[in-house]
């Protein structure tokens, strides 16, 4: 079970609709093995409930019930994408992977760290697969911006705590750290960034312009 | 003058309403929901930003959906104003989607649960719970709505309706944003503490069932 969560907000922003983004998507991964947050999500979902309950009604037009009444009667357009991708990977990112972790064009120049864009990047957030070799450290970096992270298999740790599968970890600009896998296997990440992290120390500033 | 059994000015549930649909099948229990709740779902529509006919195309787009999964609505986990929140939610979404470039769908966010995945909602107990949990959920809610200070709940309300970040709504009131901030962490604050309090209630109803 997860031991690191979204914030409250945020889980009421996505029961609001309003993290039909990238963001959202990672929430709704997290909510699929956090029963804590899904129970959050569900009293949010009341909340919307209520605030329908207390609005005033907005006059109709008079056709509007047959109109409904004839789209009621038009059959149902099945999800195209229910049936789609592979069952281990969380339903929600299922169509937007290729397959399993092992079948994603992996890409990046070192064999430790390698990256994967997915394809639900937009204007604000930019979304990322990170694989961690088994063992292997990343270089000491900080963020520009937000950057929130959640791990798909494996795990790993950094000087604030040890992250597994299911965890939902929010980094800043004021956090530095240098993440670690740990030795036992790969750890796969799913990141989503609203500015590209930014590397600290000797290596970090000679990478930093390819990274960016 | 005769006094009826049952007094025949009640107004049915909305509850009572989906679960007609789900056993008549007929417009009639069609058309006596959509008197319930039409006006109210495009209200909720136009608040989140729609112009008077997308509005009125989510309203229908939320009731055929009403009538395609009737069968599945279980008042015993979402009473019926929340399951429609849900469905105006996710067409809101959809209608969005249509007009802008945007690749996430509402299926996506939250995908129909697979019965056979679901094996805990058959078990006697998990019903009990479930039950007890969502007479509280809504009572809860409504405490905590209506124990909110008018600054709070204005908030919490463009969160819902208006789709604004809350920088947005910082520039809007003209207020900072660490203000914004503040307010609505007070108001969850509230309602985790009611949540608190509501689970403590759900143990003891467990533990009474023993």
């Amino acid at each position: 079970m997860a031991n690191y969560h979204p914030a409250d907000e945020l889980l009421m922003q996505f029961a609001a609709g309003q993290l039909t983004n990238a963001l959202g998507v990672m929430v709704a991964c997290h909510l699929e093995s956090c029963p804590h947050c899904a129970h959050q999500v569900k009293l949010y979902n009341h909340l919307g409930g209520e605030l329908l309950a207390e609005q005033s009604e907005a006059p109709v037009s008079a056709a509007l019930l047959e109109q409904a009444w004839a789209k009621a009667q038009a059959p149902e357009t099945p999800n195209p994408f229910a049936n789609v991708g592979d069952a281990r990977v969380p339903r929600p990112l299922r169509r937007f992977v290729p397959g399993y972790y092992d079948d994603v064009p992996w890409g990046g120049f070192s064999k430790s760290i390698q990256q994967w864009d997915l394809p639900i990047s937009d204007s604000q957030y930019t979304a990322r697969f990170y694989k961690i070799a088994a063992g292997k450290e990343l270089p000491e970096h900080t963020h520009k911006g937000n950057e929130f992270t959640l791990v798909m298999t494996g795990s790993f740790s950094d000087k604030s705590g040890d992250y597994h599968a299911g965890d939902f970890i929010l980094a800043d600009e004021h956090t530095r750290h240098q993440p670690r896998a740990h030795m036992s296997e790969d750890c796969i990440c799913f990141a989503v960034m609203d500015a590209p992290l930014k590397l600290t120390g000797f290596f970090g500033r000679m990478l930093n312009p390819f990274l960016s | 003058m005769s006094t009826p059994l049952v007094s025949s000015t009640e107004q049915p549930s909305l509850n009572e309403l989906v679960l007609r649909i789900a056993e008549h099948q007929d417009k009639q229990s069609f058309a006596a929901l959509f008197h319930a709740c039409s006006g109210r779902l495009k209200a909720y529509a136009m608040r989140c930003g729609a112009n008077d006919h997308d509005a009125e195309e989510i309203v229908q787009e939320a009731l055929a959906t009403v009538w395609h999964k009737a069968h599945q609505f279980n008042p015993a986990t979402a009473s019926a104003i929340t399951w429609l929140y849900t469905i105006v939610r996710n067409k809101r979404i959809d209608f969005a989607r249509k007009t802008k470039n945007v690749q996430v769908m509402s299926d996506d966010l939250w995908p129909d649960s697979e019965p056979e995945n679901d094996l805990w909602q058959d078990s006697p107990n998990n019903d009990v719970s479930e039950h007890v949990e969502s007479d509280l959920n809504a009572q809860l809610v409504r405490t905590m709505i209506e124990a909110l200070p008018q600054e709070q709940r204005q908030i919490v309300y463009k969160v819902y309706f208006e789709g604004k970040s809350h920088s947005e709504i910082a520039e809007e009131l003209d207020l900072p944003l660490g203000t914004i901030k503040s307010r609505l962490r007070l108001a969850m604050k509230k309602l985790d503490a009611l949540a608190k309090e509501q689970m403590s209630w759900l143990i003891i109803i467990l533990l009474m069932n023993y």
